[in-house]
């Protein structure tokens, strides 16, 4: 019996000895990785960007902030031509009264990706130079993470002031260019100048750094020297250096033809449109981006919300032989809403489309108004016809100033492509929305003709939000124009304003 | 075991070896419910030679004394009764003396007498739980102990209530408390006990009955004990219950299609007014109002149904007025089914179980099936060698479909936001005659003429019935353990503990009809693993020496170890209907998993020590490492003092005539939380996240690590008092609590500039202060009837007492020092402003005055109440006459607010045209209705429907949670059929409520915010408890 009990005292040693061992203590996660996993060869390194790309872009805040794309969206829907309606999503930044609210989360969803792939990029670029590997390679991802961080400062510079034409010192967004710590304090708003300089200085250091990269056709969601040239020359546009813009315009179009009229009919859902520049793809299984087209696709079944119409005085813009113009459709069920059915969902059953960031058109739009704002409009009005007899337009002819043509076009050509807030603000315009309705104030009666001839009489409806929340009219340089810096920032940044 | 060492400490010496023995067996058992009473003294009259009775009631004493002729038999709490010393083995039943005011608590690691006990203990016995109608235990908790708020926010069947002990002592960390099953911490899910096999539930709520949990019992700690064989034979009891149940209070009044057509008119009429004059206006709010709202319920006579002067025109009747939020409802039905063993022979004692239990939801599509065994089986296996095995298995099938959140096809909100012109089924627009299928049945309306917010396309009426919503659990938890008796006094325990949980979630929409029709139906299924053990060794030395000086001490070790695994995965797009496995689906959505581990090691000790049954001290120290922090901040040492005092053994109130106890109690110490929240394992590492783009793989930075982390704080104080008076018939306990938490594991806010909101630190500081009373008493106990009640309160305040910067905004609440965690922090309604009819919200100018304003957006924040309850608690009260009981327990909430997002649904302008509108809408702003709190209607008004003081109400309540009424048979009868007990009963659940905010169920989170939710349900059930 003295014998059992012994036993008991030999197995109470044994557990504690066991439960002594030092290691039982450590575990790791299984879904991520400790940093110098990461930066131990350029090759695992690489991994970085793709990732903080995937965070951009696949990364829902709520259904109706599908990441960084919506962004995009928010830009027309606070412009002119796209008549919201009130379903789900965009309805408030519509009426101007979501993105002036710092407590809104799609106002505090962008500065979130924003800033969090700015930090990526600051730390990808303070560690890769240790990393041991291949230099080609590292060369290249230096400059793509350049590029990058030039686009998210180049997005910032577009909404959080007015223009530098407007106020060149007008207080923007912080900057930060070293990685982030637990003690890193938030910074002052540099001005808008400054932050536009940021961008270019990084998309110009990155040039170079991609000049020997050859991207693979499947991947055009990587940033080459072309997308590198588009962001810049958007860049220098827009903190009106126009001169420069010219030859990165150029350079970034190299290679992709302007698209046919038949292919801007297709739904503008796929990467492998000759025109794309650049792009994020979508697959079944990875199609967050992908629904930004529930808002912006009025015409699949499929899409939850189609809230994205035109306005119906923007198709009056159009000529009737123009390509684009075919895209216009009255509906003639529920209120008279004018269908623009410019995207579409490539697989509807998978919700997939792939989503466009740039195109050719816009880099000889960018050209036009280059010239045109350096007093060449011989030079504007040939990159403008080159665009306009492409898609079957009477090309330009003199007709008006050439600027308004150029600004006019961007809307007509680029229309659901996140454009239309940002020409707003960098050229000091304003928000143009008039009620549809004849010339003597009562209803505009369309009839829609149908496929079998017969007409249906539809009551259009046009814009649903004709002033400022605050009941005024719209004028240039509104403050409800721009993008509130979020609560959170505000409340924990002391020196935001110093 | 146990008896052995009684004898011990009772006979004071050695036995007088040579003396003529005689020896006495018997049994001692209560004398109301013939239950055995372990731990009763049998002495020898005149002397202080005796022994106790053992786990089942039985005693054997050797009587040396030859003069020795009378043996007196006592209990705690019950009338000593004096029986003459014979060889013949005796059966001696107690008679209740009053209130059971001594007994025997489940504390950490051991049993306590709850009248010397020096921490703070409430124990709820499983008498109490038996016979209530819930199918997670966390629900039976509310209004049965001080301190314990439970708030059980969902009435879906199968879902827990939050429990908090003494306020939440903690803002990011968790604030849940740790559940013990069986002596060793639960990992399982608390839906898996049947609330039958709880023998008792122990809630432990300062630091001297908590230390010892260490790390885990920061937020107070949950004891659930089942239940052991205790007699001699073998006992089988049958339980059986039958029920109904429906939705507890009614839910918000909402608009009839007449009321609403003239008010959406109106809506347009405002609209119109903007750009027109008011003849067009009207004009074209007439004309417009049937192509808005997709549907003419009045049918094709009246083909403007609302006239420009916005009444409904002469004639206009309705042809349905149709109720989506009666359709998605039913009456449940609950069906409970209990049998169970139990037990002992000499050397074994068992209790085996098993339980039935059918919970039907009041909505459509959902309720829980739970099927449980359970087996505890104790053996002395040696006369020095005990050992056990407690087994529960437990599957269940909870149907739960989305019942929080807003989305649209959560089943709560559908039926209630759904306008009631609106057809259930299809109707003849002229007629409202049903239109049926070629069967002669009813066709659903799946309504795509509906605008989307009445939700067009889709009919969860019909669809609840097609989809699928189950969760699928499976538990196994297993409690094994070796207690040796080493030497007099010492013995060492060992134990293997282990809980093992499986879910299958199944979630199906189908691929023809209703919310995903259009991408072919989907389907998600995942499978959740976790396994948990906890290893420990236990040392205990138990002595008196003196005869005064009684000592206890506990040695030991823990290894604690969890694990979590799952994989899911989606798919859409299925080949035909009617199957709705993944295999069974086109295309791939999503497929995911990984798993996560985490540990704990620990030693720990406790020494009791009391003098003369007067003095009572206890200490303990505790060290815990945990491996959610970094190797060298991992170690936590935690402890408690403790001391109590117990007044009525000292000479002078002795012999009170009324006073029988009065105790004195107080006890501090500390405990810690590591617990940053269920997928925060490893914080202090500089992890990168991993994600991938388009098949490449991807890592990128998503938070900040914090390698300095470590444990949170509590230090808790109490300071207590016990009394019984008058024959035990009344009496009380009194407690004053403290509890303080520092270093709190917080978010700490960073600007998010530097791309990270937060980083994880150990900031600031909060203190809990409050009060906790029970009180009860046996006002009337005659022969054939009695009246007992019970009554327990809290009140308590929160109080942040230490941050590291001024103010941190979160959500509705904003922390300051000296504000409270539950102090809401949102704008002020300063209502309607009767010239315009614009809702209004307060601002502090740049001045610093405060004024009004209609942009919500520009309007200023406030601190605007607390959603912490004044008082709560709950009262008992419970009625014997003859063989009659009828109990009933009530439970209260003074004070407090909770804002209701749900409402703000139902409160919109006009801009939702078809979705439901409360009858308080009918009183909106018009020209002639200037004073009024719901603005001026307008189908393009922007949403005064945000965060505000407006819809921020009172949140004071008081229910009655539970009304037994139940007979037992007479003995006579009973004995004449061979069976020990027949109980007939019938039993309420939530009959009646009082509140104030009508629509709203008054039972809401903690933090006092909604969320949708499913709402709490009354039942009726009645029932037969069987026992041969």
């Amino acid at each position: 019996m003295k014998k059992n009990r012994l036993l008991f005292i030999a197995i109470f040693a044994a557990a504690i000895l066991s439960a002594c061992n030092k290691s039982f203590l450590d575990t790791k996660p299984t879904n991520a990785v400790p940093d110098d996993q990461v930066f131990n060869s350029v090759d695992n390194a690489s991994t970085a960007l793709t990732g903080i790309w995937a965070y951009m872009f696949e990364t829902y805040f709520t259904f109706a902030v599908p990441g960084i794309k919506s962004l995009d969206l928010t830009s027309d829907a606070m412009g002119s031509d796209v008549a919201l309606t009130t379903s789900y999503g965009f309805r408030d930044s519509y009426t101007f009264i979501e993105m002036t609210d710092n407590t809104k989360n799609r106002v505090s969803a962008y500065w979130t990706i924003l800033y969090k792939t700015i930090d990526n990029c600051n730390n990808f670029l303070s560690k890769i130079d240790q990393v041991p590997g291949d230099d080609a390679k590292r060369k290249l991802l230096k400059g793509q993470a350049s590029a990058l961080r030039g686009w998210c400062y180049l997005t910032l510079a577009e909404f959080y002031s007015f223009g530098v034409t407007t106020s060149a010192t007008g207080k923007s967004v912080p900057i930060y260019t070293d990685p982030a710590n637990p003690a890193t304090p938030g910074k002052p708003r540099s001005s808008v100048t400054q932050v536009y300089q940021q961008a270019i200085s990084d998309l110009t250091a990155a040039l170079p750094l991609l000049a020997d990269y050859q991207r693979d056709a499947t991947q055009k969601f990587k940033i080459d020297a072309n997308v590198a040239n588009g962001l810049l020359a958007r860049a220098y546009l827009y903190s009106n250096q126009p001169a420069k813009a010219i030859d990165p315009a150029v350079a970034a179009r190299q290679g992709y033809s302007l698209m046919s009229g038949d292919d801007y009919n297709k739904g503008f859902n796929d990467v492998n449109n000759p025109e794309w520049i650049w792009g994020q793809p979508q697959t079944p299984n990875q199609n967050v981006a992908a629904s930004t087209f529930n808002f912006l696709d009025v015409s699949t079944p499929v899409a939850y919300y189609k809230s994205f119409k035109a306005d119906p005085w923007f198709q009056g813009y159009f000529d009737s032989t123009d390509v684009r113009f075919r895209l216009f459709q009255w509906s003639t069920t529920g209120p008279g809403a004018l269908l623009y059915k410019k995207f579409r969902f490539r697989d509807p059953g998978a919700q997939v489309a792939d989503v466009v960031l740039m195109r050719s058109a816009e880099m000889y739009l960018i050209e036009a108004e280059s010239y045109a704002r350096t007093a060449n409009n011989a030079k504007a009005a040939e990159a403008l016809n080159a665009l306009r007899s492409v898609r079957s337009s009477h090309p330009y002819n003199g007709g008006g100033q050439v600027l308004d043509s150029i600004l006019l076009e961007r809307r007509k050509e680029l229309w659901g492509e996140g454009f239309s807030l940002v020409d707003i603000i960098r050229t000091g315009g304003t928000v143009v929305r008039k009620p549809f309705k004849n010339f003597n104030g009562g209803d505009s009666i369309i009839n829609v003709r149908q496929p079998d001839g017969s007409v249906i009489p539809v009551r259009g409806v046009g814009h649903r939000t004709l002033t400022l929340p605050d009941k005024s009219a719209f004028v240039p340089n509104s403050p409800y124009y721009l993008f509130a810096i979020p609560l959170s920032e505000i409340q924990n940044n002391p020196n935001l304003n110093n | 075991m146990l008896q052995r060492l009684l004898i011990i400490l009772l006979l004071l010496g050695p036995l007088a070896a040579f003396a003529q023995v005689r020896t006495v067996t018997g049994t001692v058992l209560s004398a109301k419910d013939k239950e055995p009473l372990p731990g009763a003294t049998i002495v020898i009259k005149g002397t202080t030679k005796g022994v106790l009775t053992g786990p089942d009631g039985t005693f054997r004493l050797e009587v040396t004394d030859p003069a020795a002729t009378t043996l007196v038999i006592s209990y705690v709490g019950m009338t000593p009764q004096e029986v003459p010393v014979s060889t013949a083995p005796i059966t001696i039943s107690l008679q209740s003396s009053g209130k059971d005011i001594d007994e025997v608590v489940v504390i950490a690691y051991g049993t306590a007498k709850k009248s010397s006990y020096t921490g703070s203990v409430s124990q709820i016995k499983g008498a109490e739980l038996e016979n209530r109608q819930v199918s997670s235990i966390t629900k039976a908790l509310q209004g049965l102990a001080p301190g314990v708020q439970s708030a059980s926010q969902s009435g879906q069947p199968g879902s827990d209530a939050t429990i908090r002990i003494r306020g939440v002592g903690s803002i990011n960390a968790s604030a849940d408390p740790l559940y013990v099953v069986d002596g060793v911490p639960y990992g399982g899910n608390l839906s898996a006990i049947n609330p039958y096999d709880i023998e008792s539930i122990s809630v432990l709520k300062d630091a001297a009955s908590a230390a010892l949990y260490g790390s885990r019992g920061a937020n107070g700690v949950i004891i659930i004990t089942t239940k052991k064989g205790k007699a001699k034979g073998s006992n089988i009891d049958v339980r059986v219950s039958q029920g109904f149940s429906k939705r507890a209070v009614k839910d918000y009044d909402r608009m009839s299609t007449d009321q609403y057509f003239p008010m959406f008119w109106r809506a347009l009429f405002n609209e119109n007014l903007m750009s027109s004059d008011s003849v067009t206006a009207a004009r074209d709010a007439s004309r417009d109002l049937v192509d808005n709202l997709g549907i003419n319920p009045y049918g094709s006579a009246f083909p403007q149904p609302v006239g420009t002067d916005g009444k409904l025109v002469a004639g206009a009747k309705p042809l349905w007025n149709d109720d989506w939020n009666k359709a998605m409802q039913r009456t449940g039905h609950r069906t409970e089914a209990n049998v169970a063993i139990s037990g002992a022979t000499d050397k074994t004692r068992y209790f085996i179980s098993g339980g039935y239990l059918d919970d039907q939801g009041i909505y459509l599509g959902s309720g829980f099936k739970r099927y449980t065994v359970r087996s505890n089986i104790d053996i002395d296996a040696r006369k020095w060698l005990k050992v056990g095995l407690n087994l529960n298995a437990t599957h269940s099938d909870q149907q739960a479909p989305p019942s929080e959140d807003s989305r649209s096809d959560n089943y709560v909100n559908y039926g209630r936001l759904m306008g009631p012109m609106y057809p259930v089924y299809q109707r003849d627009p002229n007629t409202g005659a049903y239109l049926l299928d070629a069967k002669g049945g009813r066709i659903f309306d799946y309504g795509d003429y509906r605008p989307d917010p009445a939700n067009p396309r889709t009919n969860l009426v019909q669809t609840s019935g097609i989809d699928k919503h189950d969760t699928i659990r499976d538990d196994v938890s297993a409690r094994v353990y070796a207690e040796a008796t080493l030497y007099k006094g010492l013995k060492f325990k060992t134990s293997y503990n282990a809980d093992y949980s499986t879910r299958v979630g199944h979630d199906y929409t189908n691929p023809t009809l209703g919310f995903d029709a259009e991408v072919g139906g989907t389907v998600v299924k995942g499978n959740y693993r976790t396994f948990s053990w906890t290893f420990n060794n236990i040392l205990t030395y138990e002595t008196t020496f003196d005869e005064k000086h009684h000592l206890n001490v506990l040695l030991g070790q823990e290894a604690y170890k969890y694990q979590y695994t799952y994989l899911q995965g989606n798919k859409s797009g299925f080949s035909v209907p009617g199957i709705d496995e993944p295999s069974d689906a086109a295309l791939i959505g999503g497929f995911e998993g990984y798993s996560d581990s985490y540990r704990q090691s620990s030693y720990l000790g406790r020494a009791e020590y009391d003098y003369s049954n007067k003095y009572f001290f206890s200490a303990s120290l505790r060290r815990d490492g945990s491996s959610r922090f970094a190797p060298d901040r991992r170690w936590g040492t935690f402890w408690s003092v403790g001391a109590s005092w117990k007044m009525t053994e000292e000479a002078f109130l002795k012999n009170s005539s009324w006073l029988n106890l009065l105790t004195l109690r107080a006890s501090y110490g500390g405990q810690g939380n590591d617990n940053l929240g269920p997928t925060r394992y490893y914080n202090y590492l500089p992890l990168y996240s991993v994600n991938s783009n388009l098949g490449l793989g991807g890592t990128f930075r998503e938070n900040l690590y914090n390698n300095l982390l470590k444990w949170e704080t509590n230090l808790n104080l109490n300071l207590g008092v016990d009394w019984a008076m008058f024959d035990n018939r009344f009496g009380g306990s009194a407690e004053f609590f403290v509890r303080k938490s520092q270093d709190l594991l917080y978010s700490r806010p960073k600007p998010p500039s530097i791309g990270y909101a937060s980083v994880d630190e150990n900031i600031g500081a909060l203190k809990n202060t409050g009060i906790d009373i029970n009180l009860h008493g046996t006002p009337i106990r005659t022969k054939d009837f009695s009246w007992n009640i019970d009554l327990n309160m809290t009140h308590y305040r929160n109080k942040v007492t230490s941050l590291p910067q001024q103010e941190i905004i979160s959500g509705t609440k904003k922390l300051m020092v000296g504000k409270s965690i539950y102090d809401f922090f949102i704008r002020q309604w300063s209502g309607v402003d009767p010239n315009t009819g614009a809702p209004l919200w307060k601002v502090t100018k740049p001045d610093g005055s405060i004024g009004d304003t209609s942009n919500y957006a520009a309007s200023s924040l406030y601190y605007s109440g607390s959603s912490l309850p004044d008082l709560y608690g709950g009262l008992t009260n419970t009625f014997t006459y003859k063989n009659f009981s009828l109990s009933f327990l009530i439970v209260y909430s003074l004070g407090g607010k909770v804002l209701d997002n749900d409402y703000t649904f139902l409160m919109g302008l006009g801009s939702a045209a078809g979705r439901a509108w409360s009858t308080e809408v009918l009183n909106a702003w018009t020209p002639t209705n200037r004073n009024t709190d719901v603005p001026q209607v307008n189908s393009v008004a922007p949403s005064w429907t945000g965060t505000s003081t407006r819809f921020l109400y009172d949140a004071t309540y008081a229910r009655l949670k539970t009304l037994n009424l139940s007979y037992t048979l007479p003995k006579t009868l009973m004995e004449r059929a061979h069976l020990n007990n027949i109980t007939v009963y019938v039993q309420g659940e939530n009959l009646f409520t009082l509140y104030n905010h009508k629509g709203m169920d008054p039972e809401q989170t903690v933090g006092g915010t909604t969320y949708y939710r499913y709402p709490a349900v009354k039942s009726v059930s009645a029932g037969l408890n069987l026992s041969f």
